[in-house]
């Protein structure tokens, strides 16, 4: 690193790595989980955090919530009751039951059931832990499937589970996870390695959109320009704040993993801490991280260089930052079916290949080439942001007191 | 004294943004321990001319040499700048601030803070060495603002309207030190729209208009040239009855008369008039020229 970049990288590193937001962000949250955490195990005398049932989520061992006892009214007589479910013969009943605490909480099947589907679910007040659609699923399931066999009624249940092989493999290269609740569990386990890489990713590249357009606004650009070349200080800032990102990422994946693997878990988080991160992933999500962390240093160091004021430089982000949270929005595709178009599409667009890519590392087998097509077009593009970066830092657009007009940008592109 | 040894060399420099021709083929040369003023009005191409001279935008056509180099040459470590629009990192320590800017110059890191301690001490802001730029007040913050840009001793310092928004004593302790700095040898360009400034400690002047040149020279020169055939005088007598003397108007001071003179007399003659008259005296005897202010102005409105 020559001279002036480093310095430049010292000085934004020291700033940075003493901003209250970045320290909190980065090492206190993942700090106060861990405390959180290690509270509630305190708490509890045997010495395992309390249960959490989680939607969809079969938690090994004895229900968790209330007294795992749960009531029904049945309004069209299909449904019997059973062990976990008590039948009530009307809806007083079952509110009495519910006010004595005999049950935590009680479905309503309305008559209409049949032709609307909808069944209501009631308890005192909204609890998070308590709110199940799995244990009257089920019940459901096999009170109308009552002649079928056992694995036609899982299959009814779960119809299907894709998993996309090479040809040449002979099974698929990961075995089902705990429970019959895989794909619950999945989810469960991408998020927290999604969300360390979404927010390490935008608050990092969010730092430098700010530090440019402060340095714009203080015009602390000009003293800065009268002894350094533009991309010397755009490239000690981006070595700067992608240290910074990366040393965030570190921290939560740390705190993640720390929290999976140490602390005894207990219901559904129990099935957590027996998933095992698919090998190479974390060198891979790390992978990501910098390619990702380049294409969106570079596409904010154009709007930094391009915004006048710090209200400006945000909002044309969402361009950027849009598209690459889809792969959070549809979710349920990557677990249902991981080899769909959609699916496909999503983890080779550079914008949204990170988290989608990351998604179906830690759930699927994702073929080699895929991975190499993804990156490499991850490599292109932040090749051409890198390059159309360095045609916008410049002076003209870094002097220029105002954002430019898109007919001018051909011009400034130019030189 | 040679193209090297001139602080700054400028031959025939035009550069346009678009169709907008922001500086017209200047000419000049400012010479190392002077200080140069660059005037003119808003949007006349000062700040153009500066960020030609300090490399930061390129000249469409001519050259310049700073310091001996031709543009381009790593000069920018022998040069200091205070910008117009100041401003710093707002929520970083002062001395973390200097240092920066100073290492950035070339300074390595403890050189840059004993320096900076000390220039904070001359500029009576030793006990703010810690304390984040954004509590400074406005005028505090321009003098560390200042002393950045000597930090690093440069041989050349362009300022950019360095005394705005400071009170007299600050302007004082600014201007010994900017006087200490041309006595070592210092090439200073200052841009300034303050002519009481100009006229107190530039040596030489380069006036520009619309990106041309509209005067250049030593400060004293062009003053005489915008002389008028006039005296101003103080003292005892009739000065009308004096041989020579057109018209008597009164000066802009209690007891200064302003003596139009005719077109074949001469200062001298009238001097030896007024020793000849016997029952008169001077206290104040030169010739009318105007301050820069109103030369500005003449110039300025006279397109």
């Amino acid at each position: 690193m020559t001279g002036p970049v480093w310095q430049v990288f010292r000085f934004e590193l020291r700033r940075n790595l003493r901003r209250r937001t970045w320290q909190l962000a980065a090492i206190a949250v993942p700090l106060l989980a861990l405390l959180v955490l290690e509270g509630a195990q305190g708490l509890n005398p045997d010495g395992a955090l309390p249960g959490v049932n989680l939607p969809g989520i079969t938690a090994p061992g004895p229900g968790s919530s209330g007294n795992g006892q749960r009531g029904l009214v049945d309004e069209t007589g299909l449904f019997p009751g059973a062990d976990d479910l008590q039948l009530f013969a009307d809806e007083a009943a079952a509110s009495l039951a519910l006010e004595r605490g005999d049950i935590s909480s009680w479905y309503h099947i309305p008559g209409d059931y049949p032709e609307s589907g909808v069944v209501y679910q009631l308890m005192p007040s909204l609890n998070l832990s308590e709110m199940s659609r799995g244990a009257i699923r089920r019940h459901i399931l096999t009170s109308l499937a009552d002649e079928l066999d056992s694995s036609l009624l899982a299959r009814l249940e779960r119809p299907l589970r894709l998993t996309v092989l090479r040809e040449k493999e002979l099974g698929p290269t990961r075995g089902p996870g705990p429970g019959g609740a895989r794909d619950e569990l999945a989810l469960l386990v991408i998020y927290p390695f999604v969300m360390a890489l979404m927010f390490s990713l935008f608050m990092t590249s969010g730092y430098l959109l700010q530090g440019v357009i402060e340095e714009k606004e203080t015009r602390v650009i000009e003293i800065l320009l009268s002894t350094l070349r533009p991309g010397q200080l755009f490239a000690g800032k981006v070595l700067a704040y992608g240290t910074l990102g990366l040393m965030q990422l570190l921290f939560w994946l740390a705190g993640i993993l720390l929290v999976l693997q140490r602390l005894p878990l207990q219901g559904a988080l129990a099935a957590l801490a027996q998933f095992v991160l698919p090998e190479g992933a974390l060198p891979l999500m790390l992978v990501y991280f910098v390619l990702a962390y380049l294409l969106f240093a570079s596409a904010y160091g154009i709007l930094g260089a391009l915004s006048a004021s710090m209200r400006e430089g945000p909002q044309f982000a969402v361009i950027f930052t849009l598209p690459a949270v889809i792969p959070l929005w549809v979710s349920t595709a990557f677990i249902e079916a991981p080899g769909s178009p959609l699916v496909l599409a999503l983890s080779l667009f550079p914008l949204t290949a990170p988290l989608a890519m990351l998604q179906r590392v830690l759930i699927s087998a994702v073929p080699a080439w895929q991975i190499a097509l993804s990156i490499l077009l991850l490599l292109l593009c932040s090749a051409v942001l890198m390059w159309l970066a360095g045609r916008l830092f410049r002076v003209q657009t870094l002097l220029s007191g105002r954002m430019p007009r898109l007919g001018e940008l051909p011009g400034l592109l130019r030189g | 004294m040679s193209s090297a040894e001139a602080a700054i060399v400028a031959r025939d420099i035009s550069k346009s943004y678009g169709r907008t021709r922001a500086v017209d083929g200047l000419d000049f040369r400012v010479e190392r321990g002077e200080v140069f003023a660059l005037l003119g009005p808003n949007g006349s191409g000062k700040t153009t001319t500066i960020r030609m001279i300090l490399d930061i935008l390129r000249p469409d056509s001519g050259s310049i040499a700073v310091l001996g180099q031709a543009a381009g040459a790593s000069i920018a470590r022998r040069i200091g700048y205070l910008p117009e629009e100041r401003g710093l990192y707002r929520n970083a320590p002062v001395l973390e601030v200097m240092a920066y800017l100073g290492q950035l110059k070339g300074m390595d890191a403890r050189a840059a803070r004993s320096r900076s301690l000390a220039l904070l001490e001359r500029l009576d802001l030793d006990a703010h060495a810690g304390s984040k730029v954004r509590e400074l007040s406005k005028g505090m913050q321009q003098k560390v603002q200042f002393a950045v840009t000597v930090l690093h001793e440069p041989e050349l310092i362009i300022v950019d309207e360095p005394f705005s928004g400071l009170d007299p004593v600050n302007t004082q302790v600014l201007e010994t030190l900017l006087r200490e700095m041309r006595a070592r040898g210092v090439a200073i360009v200052m841009s300034t729209h303050q002519m009481h400034q100009v006229e107190a400690m530039a040596d030489r002047l380069l006036m520009i208009s619309e990106g041309r040149q509209k005067l250049y020279g030593p400060v004293a020169d062009i003053r005489r040239q915008f002389a008028s055939h006039a005296l101003l005088v103080e003292g005892g007598g009739d000065w009308s009855r004096l041989a020579g003397v057109r018209a008597v108007e009164a000066g802009d001071r209690p007891g200064e008369a302003l003596l139009q003179l005719e077109p074949e007399s001469s200062p001298d003659s009238v001097l030896a008039a007024i020793a000849a008259a016997g029952d008169m005296h001077i206290r104040r005897f030169e010739l009318a020229t105007p301050g820069l202010s109103e030369i500005f102005i003449r110039v300025v409105e006279g397109e």
